[in-house]
């Protein structure tokens, strides 16, 4: 018998995962819960078991492919008769981009019929079944969201770069790609605009006269009073574009040395979540950012004390531990600063419970593993699940829902080194901390300027919930429990 | 096997020649597959013999009958005199043209056409049983079959159809006189229909409803306008009555009813036509040979492909369930005729419209503001008064309306319902429109023909948008 694996819903309404690795190969013997591949969505990396025992007729896509959930990624022959393998044609691993060829039936699941409305026309809703893309999944650019042909074609093939490399194979189709002012390097002049009429202010005018450019050549997307309208970054941008321009033409470079100057990589799975995120976050909740220091050396000294006992009981203890019982001394106080904007209902939501999110670096980007209930656990139970947690996500072994429900977050790039940075809020939370190094800085005691180990923190808000003053006072009782470690006791 | 039997084979038997099974056995023929359809009655099934085209035909030359006599406002003065067996003559030439326009599609189409009752032998072969008594059987093995032996009229206790007093929608189709009082059993679609065909008609007609309401799977907003005609018309409704029994009486007969709080009463007239509803056919198939799932009506389950629990056989049109339409019955047939050539076709539709030849016609697809709101949806409404048409009131018409139900955000349109003159026509618009994902934008910026009823659509998805001009 042969079966017809379909990537299953890896994680909680994740509706694609990108193959990052098959661990077998055509004709493979595979045994039930054998790891067939490991498949990254844009929450987590997992394993993907086998289902059945079998062996490997076809693997239905290739190692950095995106598949959409419930469309058929192996076949394996459950009962192992290898021969069967020659029935089974593997043209669609062979060229996945390839999406008009119509795939052997048996891999589509026609008879599938989503539930509920589909806004795509029937010829479109047709294709997808010939290439057994879920059609409830897809999502649409056409108006308002319908669902168009390219689309499905996107969704089956991965994504736009499977577009892109399409484009490559044919020649014919270069023109369609160079006309964006971002393809620079591609010794193509930057893009001009060509309009008969151009609003600007004066100060911007001067500008561009000195930069040499006309202003009616300047791409920009606003308008003023229905006229195009340039601001002065506009016009260093068109500058810059015409500049990189001139040189590639200069160099003469030929394709190949365009190729090395400039590579790409494909912005997908965590990396575009994040930027998603960023995106959101930022054009979303106007941040303000408040700076403040805290004098650690106390912390410093308790830290010390009982780091010994800590990994007597095999836990390596932080500062971690105790920023976070300080930021939820903070929360309590400031309410303010545990809650979420629910913009539909026009209603500001206040947490009363502290699950607070530890921003990670990993290899493939930010990760914001959760640590629940801060206020109920002590500081080498906070300790040990930070540790763990951390691991976990730079090896990509959290499990979605770790990943998700925190009501504050914190980030520590002074781990990485710096004093004070700007922290994106992790929407749609409220306040973000970000905390420095503690290193040894010159602090004024009693009139005098002395070294001390200092915590330097920059705190975002989200100017529409927070207020400054709220800010402020957040961050002196932060800082006093920082200061005053002590204080912890009567948490 | 019987003597005289002989065996050959076909790739797709399709059992039935009604719009589900002719249309697969059409389908089936065009896609290269060796099709052979059997029919044990008449090709073209209910919908050409005794359903939609027939009463469709009758609904239109009645109308024509009742229109001139209603002119007097727009200065005709008329009383035109109905010969209804010439009008019973003339509805069974154009079937008799539709039915072997049917037969020659399917040969054309390269399929087989048999006469005769196919019925099961075991899940690859089935037996053609030829009318008429001594005759041979065929045996036809098959690599897929497809079920579309249709439905027919339920019958309600103590109704049993005779074609003399009681009669189902069939027998009345049939009818050569007017009778002088007809009672009719049921006001759905059918009993609708047919009432205002005799009232018309010059019969006296009265229909007992069960129910609170006509048309009970429309919304009140709708079937109030129908039920108004109806009454202006003199048809006399008593909802809530059951009919229970009938006696023979000089003149004809007459029906006892009860209500709820079991008040008793009956009803003269010269003939009864009862229409409470249709059941599916499936004891002419012999289905205990093979193992196809029924649910509990007796309708055969189906999949997305119209697939039966049996892989290789399909099952199509009325005899697969609701909606009982013939236009689902054609997309059946052809879905299942592609599934069986290995195309990926589905029953993906997003609506499926439908329509009452009333006066004034009902027509809707999709969804209602209810449904929609109840899927989650923030609807948005649009509806056009036909009074405020000028195309209506110039054919004499003033009642009804086009009402559109969109997604307030998004713009699609998601559903509509007209009552109106020739609503089955208006609405193909929205349901097109409902199968595209078209936006309210999208028909807002279509220019309608000026003066049509089609404005009027027009004008409800402009309305929808806070956009309405000419209301
Ligand atoms: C009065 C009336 C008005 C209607 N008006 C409309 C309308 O306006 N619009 C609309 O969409 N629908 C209308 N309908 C419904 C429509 O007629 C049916 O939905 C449609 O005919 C269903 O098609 P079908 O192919 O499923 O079945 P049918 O049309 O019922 O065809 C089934 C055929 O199978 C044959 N058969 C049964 N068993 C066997 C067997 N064992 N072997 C061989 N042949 C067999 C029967 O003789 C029959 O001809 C109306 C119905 C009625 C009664």
């Amino acid at each position: 018998m042969v079966f017809e694996f379909e990537l299953p819903d890896v994680g909680e309404g994740v509706a694609e995962g990108e193959i990052v690795a098959w661990h077998v190969e055509v004709g493979d013997r595979v045994e039930e819960d054998q790891v067939l591949a490991e498949v990254e969505t844009d929450k987590a990396v997992v394993d993907l078991p086998s289902p059945v025992d079998g062996v490997i007729l076809e693997l239905h896509a290739e190692e950095g492919e995106i598949v959409a959930v419930d469309s058929v990624v192996v076949t394996i022959d459950v009962d192992g008769e290898e021969g069967a393998a020659e029935e089974e044609p593997s043209e669609e691993a062979e060229s996945p981009v390839e999406a008009e060829q119509t795939p052997a039936t048996d891999e589509a699941d026609p008879t599938s019929v989503p539930e509920g409305r589909v806004f795509a026309p029937p010829n479109v809703r047709r294709l997808a079944r010939e290439l057994g893309v879920d059609i409830g999944t897809v999502e649409g650019t056409g108006p308002s969201g319908r669902i168009t042909e390219d689309d499905v074609r996107a969704a089956d093939a991965g994504d736009e770069s499977a577009v892109v490399e399409q484009r490559e194979e044919d020649p014919a189709d270069d023109t369609a790609e160079t006309t964006t002012p971002s393809s620079i390097g591609t010794s193509q002049p930057a893009e001009s605009a060509e309009r008969d009429r151009t609003l600007a202010a004066p100060a911007t005018r001067r500008v561009a006269k000195e930069e040499g450019i006309d202003l009616n050549a300047v791409p920009t997307e606003k308008t003023r009073n229905g006229e195009a309208f340039v601001e002065e970054a506009d016009i260093h941008a068109y500058a810059e574009a015409q500049q990189a321009a001139q040189k590639a033409d200069a160099t003469g470079a030929d394709k190949a040395d365009e190729t090395a100057r400039i590579t790409t990589e494909p912005y997908r799975g965590v990396r575009r979540t994040i930027g998603q995120r960023m995106e959101q976050s930022v054009y979303t909740a106007p941040h303000a950012t408040h700076h403040d220091t805290a004098e650690v050396s106390a912390l410093v000294d308790a830290r010390t004390e009982l780091k010994g006992r800590a990994e007597a009981a095999d836990v390596s203890l932080t500062y971690m531990p105790f920023v976070m019982k300080a930021i939820v001394a903070g929360l309590k106080e400031y309410p303010v600063l545990n809650t979420e904007l629910d913009e539909e209902n026009e209603e500001i939501l206040y947490k009363h419970y502290y699950d607070i999110g530890i921003a990670v670096a990993t290899d493939a980007g930010l990760m914001v593993p959760v640590v629940e209930n801060v206020d109920e656990k002590g500081l080498l139970e906070l300790a040990a699940e930070t540790n763990d947690l951390a691991t976990r996500a730079r090896e990509r072994k959290l499990s979605p829902d770790e990943l998700q429900g925190s009501t504050f977050t914190i980030t520590n790039f002074g781990a990485i080194g710096g004093e004070y940075a700007k922290p994106v809020i992790n929407y749609p939370e409220t306040a973000i901390l970000g905390l420095g190094a503690i290193e040894e800085r010159p602090v004024a005691v009693d009139g005098e300027v002395v070294a001390r180990p200092t915590l330097p923190l920059s705190l975002s808000i989200d100017h529409r919930v927070i207020d400054g003053a709220e800010a402020a006072q957040f961050c002196n009782t932060v800082i006093e429990y920082l200061e005053n470690p002590m204080l912890l006791l009567l948490e | 096997m019987v003597v005289g039997d002989v065996t050959t084979g076909t790739d797709v038997l399709v059992i039935g020649g009604g719009p589900g099974g002719y249309v697969a056995a059409i389908r089936a023929g065009q896609l290269d597959l060796d099709v052979t359809v059997v029919e044990m009655d008449s090709y073209g099934g209910t919908c050409l013999n005794h359903g939609c085209i027939p009463s469709k035909a009758l609904i239109s030359a009645t109308d024509i009958a009742h229109r001139a006599r209603e002119a007097e406002r727009m200065g005709i003065f008329a009383d035109p005199a109905v010969d209804m067996q010439g009008m019973v003559t003339w509805k069974d030439r154009l079937v008799t043209r539709l039915t072997k326009g049917v037969e020659s599609l399917c040969e054309g189409a390269g399929a087989t056409v048999l006469t005769g009752r196919a019925e099961f032998a075991d899940e690859n072969t089935a037996r053609v049983v030829q009318a008429g008594e001594g005759q041979g059987a065929e045996s036809i093995s098959f690599e897929h079959a497809v079920i579309a032996t249709g439905s027919r009229p339920i019958e309600i206790p103590n109704f049993e159809f005779d074609g003399e007093y009681i009669l189902s929608s069939r027998d009345a189709l049939a009818l050569d006189a007017v009778p002088e009082q007809l009672v009719v059993v049921g006001a759905g679609y059918i009993g609708m229909e047919l009432a205002t065909v005799f009232q018309k008609l010059g019969s006296d007609v009265t229909v007992l409803e069960q129910l609170d309401d006509a048309l009970p799977t429309y919304e009140d907003d709708v079937t109030d306008v129908v039920v108004d005609r109806a009454e202006d018309l003199g048809i006399s409704f008593e909802f809530a009555t059951a009919a229970t029994d009938w006696e023979e009486t000089d003149d004809g007969l007459v029906v006892h009813t009860e209500t709820e709080d079991g008040e008793e009463d009956s009803f003269e007239g010269t003939k009864c036509l009862v229409a409470v509803g249709r059941q599916p056919v499936t004891d002419t198939l012999n289905l205990e040979a093979v193992n196809i799932d029924v649910d509990d009506r007796g309708f055969i389950d189906t999949d997305g492909q119209g697939r039966t629990s049996l892989e290789h056989v399909f099952a199509v049109g009325d005899v697969a369930g609701e909606p009982m339409l013939a236009h689902t019955a054609f997309a059946e047939g052809e879905v299942a005729a592609e599934s069986i050539a290995g195309e990926p076709a589905a029953l993906d539709h997003q609506a499926i419209p439908a329509a009452v030849f009333t006066d004034p016609e009902i027509g809707t697809v999709g969804m209602t503001e209810a449904e929609a709101a109840g899927a989650g949806f923030d609807p948005v409404v649009g509806q056009m008064p036909m009074r405020a048409s000028g195309r209506a009131l110039s054919l004499n018409e003033r009642e009804g309306f086009v009402r559109v139900v969109a997604d307030k955000e998004t713009e699609f349109i998601l559903g509509a319902q007209a009552v109106a003159p020739e609503a089955s026509e208006l609405i193909a618009e929205l349901a097109l429109a409902v199968e595209m994902g078209a936006t309210l934008e999208d028909v807002a910026s279509t220019i309608h023909i000026h003066p049509t009823l089609s404005e009027a659509v027009h004008e409800a998805v402009k309305g929808a948008r806070g956009e309405s001009i000419h209301y």
